[in-house]
């Protein structure tokens, strides 16, 4: 919100300099955002009066002008054609920075000196509107009010010698957005009361009641409405003062009559409407709800389908208001309008969100009523507007108001326990210390005991209803940093983050290998979504067909990564993602049937080392990236997981191989099919391996078992075998053998082709031997070798190669 | 004894040309240099110079002197520059490298923070994503129809499900499945439905802390961050605690601490105020006590986040944080 400095000023008086308000307002939780001086650019500009007027002597568009500018009468050089003596015109001195140069396709600032013009000095610049950014006429120079004083400074003659605050003013304090509002929090800071102007009004002899009516219907919505009507108004342009007022917190005027209701609402917080009072059928006002799908149409010109429960103003025929959000076309101020209703009420918060909402409407006053309005400022705005108009747009006051406020609404009384407080906060304010904070806000003692007091609370506090409400208050203006720092050593049992110790595990093991971890973004396409086959989650209000359901898989996003770093060459990729994912459960989850599991992503694809003299790097292949998932399984203390070959349901990769840990399938590897890569623009060939995070948990407690004592032997033997018996049955094979003494079997040699019948391929293995008891002897180790391999040959056709 | 010393001085500059080893040198160094070696043996010979030839004799022999030092000390210097080349092996050859893998700067950012709250004694935990309505705002005292809930642009799923707008849902969960006292963090990506600048993302990573016990104060809540902020920012910082508004916590609070970009001074990052806002925090409200079945009479409690995006882009000097979720390698191996 935008306050004006002059403004505050007028409720309270206070020296602090703008930076130091700001700084001790923020303090006390009003953020000021930026401050700014408003007049700056107008530095060296005054107000000064054309004595006279003579041609140039060598220039045909020129004239020279001897100007007065208080102190001094000036030589000044002008090229606009409509100076003439005895105008008052704004003056730039040398040094001055004129804000818009006419003569600059981008209007650039420039900054006067002292020139000769054809010969001629020219000790200033008189200037155009243009020129000094305050419209856009370039056409002649700007020629101020007859009344200017000469000598003024511009920024003082525009109303300018202010600044303006921008502060953030938090959605539980609605009491701050008027400049009442934030002066009463100067107050805390001077030790002064701020005051609200009293309001003097001359009535005419004709009674409201004769000429006006209100009835209101629905008085859940609306608990206060009051108006008064002023006859015989001339609508106009506001006086330079209310202009002022306005443009400095940031409204545009517009005229007289709406001008007042502005400003009253800056003024005290309390939004305000006027109506032509010829535009209201029936001479009355009805507030009722709205029939759902009635069509209406606002000041803005915008049209609008009412919502189920809108609550309306309405005249005798029609609706002529959105209650609290904004006024109708129909029977909005038009410079024809001569009798004025002006409406001041106080409105349901959650009925004018609802309806503001469902309308995609914010407002001035929308913004109020929705946070809380103060129901006691209802009839003070509506005079204090009233005083206004009749001043500026003249006019005849009827007699009363009329204020339609069935149940009042008190004071709340708050409790608050002096040992409460500090324990809250970890003080030891005394009850009195505490009242007397309170006080500063206008929140006053009531009854009391020992410990606890009873606080009465003004209405415009909307925020606060509880103690620890209070609390907060009295921790403001005691001031947060005075309350002590203190720490406290404590543990936490409760939450061992074990799922922290395994993703951080799967982190650095990736990172050991060389993988580079990505964050991708969750929200993607619903095509991408969907590659995956499982439903996705789907957003009701998305930015965009691109952004509009929660990733299924976190392999297209590295896809999209990978694609990028080829495009500026950077080919030799591998990257992890550890996140979640999401998709549309047939079972009810912990949150609907989403269905919410955290992952891990490995990518990889181009060559496995960086190019060296010594020895090539090689291509990735599917054996690396098996490689690294076996040793990530390792890493997470796993001892036994399965490949699956043969499913077939996953869709990004071809001949994928999934692993089944305990029983349950952990995640897949494999290559990414050429047509997914394309999808992405990545052109090369790409491996992934996507696994759940939760199946990688290893339940199994870290044990010592005693080190063999015996050394182990190796033994090679290489099979000839069927081309369709795979590596894998040969170990189970040479596994299940029953060997006691057979502790691992490696493979390190496979070849198919020349020397070998057709449809035959040689296996070559590694056994490594050892038995817990003993030193194994030749004839031990050769009579378990042939047990093996005899096994193999039975079972699977085998047939033992001669070395 | 000229003809000596011009002698001697030939044989050092053919000798120096030949050294080619360390070895070699500290040979040459024996031979000329020592304390018997061939220049302090002339110095001997000294003494049966005649007398008016000695001062000129002296001052050659101390030039010669100097001479084989500075050779001496410049081969030294060449030899440990050079290295041993030989047909078997040249070291200078560059060495095997491998892909250096890294972490995420937003994740070293959150593994920093999440080691100094670990050291004072707090948990990690965690939460969904996609959430419903009751964890992500009612149970935290946002009411329906409040215009708080404005102050967080919320992607949803359906009337009840959205995607979570913080992390603090997490606090509820943690709460409704344990009993006081409490203590962990609970870092995660959340949600907003703001399009995509160089300032802000739909996606980014929070950290939220809680902590409720008896006796848990504002006072402790303070000590707690004010340590935190030392640890991860610097200890030399000045802070300062300003009243602000969060729905679920009251007093609510902001913490900032002066800019160290500029260092108070006023500058871009801290939009020339000289403090930067590190953190939102405050005290538990009762009404998100009650929603959890906590007695709030009995338990008090305090909860703050931050934003990892923010931190780590004013920590690295990062100034799109789009980059941190476009991946490019030489991005991320800055880090």
């Amino acid at each position: 919100m935008k306050l004006s400095h002059n403004w505050l000023q007028h409720y309270i008086k206070f020296k602090l300099a703008p930076e130091q308000l700001s700084e001790q307002l923020t303090m006390l939780g009003l953020e000021v955002e930026s401050y700014e001086h408003l007049g700056e650019k107008y530095k060296g500009f005054v107000v000064g009066q054309v004595l006279e007027v003579q041609k140039h002597p060598n220039a045909e568009k020129l004239s020279v002008c001897r100007v007065n500018i208080g102190k001094e009468v000036l030589q000044i050089v002008c090229g606009a054609p409509n100076v003439a003596a005895g105008q008052k015109v704004a003056v730039g001195l040398s040094g001055a920075t004129v804000p818009k140069n006419q003569h600059d396709p981008n209007g650039k600032p420039f900054t006067l000196s002292h020139v000769k013009l054809r010969g001629v000095d020219s000790f200033g610049m008189i200037c155009s509107e243009y020129e000094l950014d305050l419209g856009p006429d370039k056409d002649g120079i700007l020629v101020l009010d007859r009344k200017a004083k000469i000598g003024r400074s511009l920024s003082s003659y525009l109303g300018l010698d202010d600044v303006a605050y921008e502060i953030g003013i938090t959605p539980n304090r609605p009491d701050l957005l008027s400049h009442f509002g934030v002066a009463r929090e100067i107050g805390i800071l001077t030790g002064k009361q701020p005051s609200l102007p009293k309001v003097k009004l001359r009535e005419s002899t004709v009674s409201v009641a004769k000429h006006f009516s209100v009835k209101v219907e629905d008085k859940v919505n609306c608990p206060r409405f009051a108006v008064r009507v002023i006859r015989n108004v001339k609508i106009g342009p506001s006086p330079e003062w209310l202009q002022h007022a306005l443009r400095a917190a940031g409204l545009r005027p517009r005229n007289n009559v709406v001008d007042v209701t502005n400003y009253v609402m800056l003024e005290c917080g309390q939004p305000m409407h006027a109506f032509d009072y010829a535009q209201l059928r029936g001479s009355k006002i009805i507030v009722r709800q709205a029939k759902a799908g009635t069509s209406f149409r606002t000041l803005d010109g915008k049209e609008h389908t009412l919502p189920e429960g809108a609550v309306m103003v309405c005249d005798g025929v029609r609706e002529v208001s959105i209650a609290g959000v904004m006024g109708g076309e129909n029977s909005e101020i038009s410079d024809t309008t001569t009798d004025v209703v002006l409406e001041s009420a106080y409105w349901n918060p959650s009925s004018i969100r609802r309806t503001a909402k469902a309308l995609g409407i914010t407002s001035d006053a929308a913004y109020r009523f929705e946070r809380g309005a103060d129901p006691h400022a209802t009839p003070y705005a509506l005079d204090r507007a009233a005083e206004l108009i009749l001043q500026t747009a003249g006019g005849e006051l009827l007699k009363g108001r009329i204020d339609i406020y069935p149940k009042k609404i008190n004071e709340r009384i708050v409790p608050l326990r002096t040992s409460r407080c500090n324990r809250i906060l970890g003080t030891s304010l005394s009850s009195s210390e505490i009242v007397l904070c309170l006080k500063k806000l206008g929140i006053a003692k009531g009854k009391g005991s020992a410990d606890k007091n009873f606080f009465r609370v003004p209405t415009f506090r909307v925020d606060i209803e509880r103690e620890i409400d209070l609390i907060e208050e009295v921790a403001r203006v005691f001031g947060y940093n005075n309350i002590e720092s203190k720490t406290v050593a404590a543990i936490d049992l409760n939450h061992p983050f074990e799922k922290q110790i395994l993703a951080d595990r799967i982190c650095d093991t990736l990172v050991g290998f060389g993988y580079q971890e990505a964050l991708t973004i969750s929200i993607q396409s619903e095509e991408t979504s969907r590659l995956t086959g499982a439903s996705p989650v789907v957003l009701m209000n998305p930015l965009g067909k691109e952004m509009s359901t929660m990733r299924t898989s976190l392999i297209p996003g590295l896809l999209e990564a990978a694609a990028r770093n080829q495009s500026f060459g950077n080919t030799d990729l591998r990257l992890f993602e550890i996140g979640h994912v999401f998709r549309v459960d047939s079972e009810p989850q912990m949150v609907g049937n989403i269905r919410e599991d955290e992952r891990v992503c490995l990518f990889l694809s181009g060559k496995n080392l960086p190019r060296h003299w010594k020895s090539d790097s090689q291509e990735l292949t599917l054996y690396d990236l098996k490689g690294e998932v076996a040793d990530l399984l390792d890493a997470c203390g796993l001892d036994s997981w399965r490949y699956i070959y043969y499913s077939t349901s996953e869709t990004l990769a071809e001949n994928p191989i999934f692993v089944e840990i305990n029983g349950t399938t952990a995640g897949f590897l494999g290559k990414v099919k050429g047509e997914v890569c394309k999808r992405f623009g990545f052109e090369q060939e790409a491996f992934v391996a996507e696994l759940t995070l939760s199946a990688l948990k290893s339940d199994k407690k870290k044990k010592y078992t005693a080190l063999p004592k015996f050394p182990k032997v190796r033994r090679d033997v290489a099979f000839v075998v069927d081309s369709n018996v795979t590596s894998e049955i040969m170990e189970r094979c040479m596994k299940e053998s029953g060997s006691g003494l057979l502790q691992e079997v490696e493979l390190f040699d496979m070849y198919e082709g020349e020397n070998l019948p057709k449809g035959k391929k040689s296996l070559a293995f590694t056994l490594v031997l050892q038995s817990q008891e003993k030193t194994l002897v030749d004839h031990e180790i050769d009579t378990e070798v042939r047990r093996i391999v005899t096994r193999v040959e039975r079972e699977l056709g085998a047939e033992l190669r001669s070395s | 004894m000229q003809t000596k010393i011009a002698q001697l001085r030939q044989q050092v500059e053919a000798e120096i040309g030949s050294v080619t080893t360390e070895d070699q040198l500290e040979a040459f160094r024996i031979k000329f240099l020592a304390r018997k070696g061939l220049v302090a043996s002339l110095f001997d010979d000294l003494k049966n110079v005649p007398a008016p030839e000695k001062p000129m004799a002296g001052k050659y022999l101390n030039e010669l002197r100097q001479r084989t030092q500075m050779l001496f000390d410049e081969k030294a210097a060449s030899l440990k520059s050079t290295p041993h080349v030989s047909a078997q092996l040249d070291p200078t050859l560059p060495g095997r490298r491998k892909f250096l893998g890294t972490k995420h700067p937003l994740m070293q950012t959150l593994d920093e923070i999440k080691s100094i709250f670990v050291g004072m004694g707090f948990g990690i935990a965690d939460g969904p994503e996609i959430e419903d309505d009751w964890h992500n705002f009612s149970a935290l005292n946002f009411p329906p129809d409040h215009p708080a809930r404005d102050m967080q642009d919320t992607f949803f799923v359906d009337r009840n499900i959205l995607l979570r707008t913080h992390t603090s849902p997490v606090q509820i969960r943690v709460m409704e499945n344990n009993t006081p006292p409490i203590r962990t963090i609970m870092p995660g990506r959340v949600y907003r439905n703001e399009a995509v600048s160089a300032r802000s993302l739909c996606n980014f990573y929070q950290v939220e802390g809680l902590a409720v016990d008896v006796g848990i104060t504002f006072s402790e809540l303070k000590g707690t961050l004010l340590s935190f902020a030392r640890r991860f920012y610097g200890k030399d910082i000045k802070y300062r605690f300003r009243p602000s508004f969060f729905p679920f916590t009251e007093p609510s609070a902001e913490m900032d601490i002066t800019c160290f970009i500029c260092r108070g001074k006023g500058c871009r990052m801290c939009k020339q105020s000289g403090w930067l806002e590190i953190l939102g925090c405050g005290m538990v409200d009762p009404n998100v006590f009650t929603s959890v079945g906590y007695d709030p009479e009995k338990y008090t409690g305090y909860a703050f986040g931050m934003g990892i995006e923010r931190t780590a882009a004013l920590l690295y000097g990062v100034d799109d944080i789009r980059l941190f979720y476009e991946n490019d390698v030489r991005f991320l191996r800055q880090f």
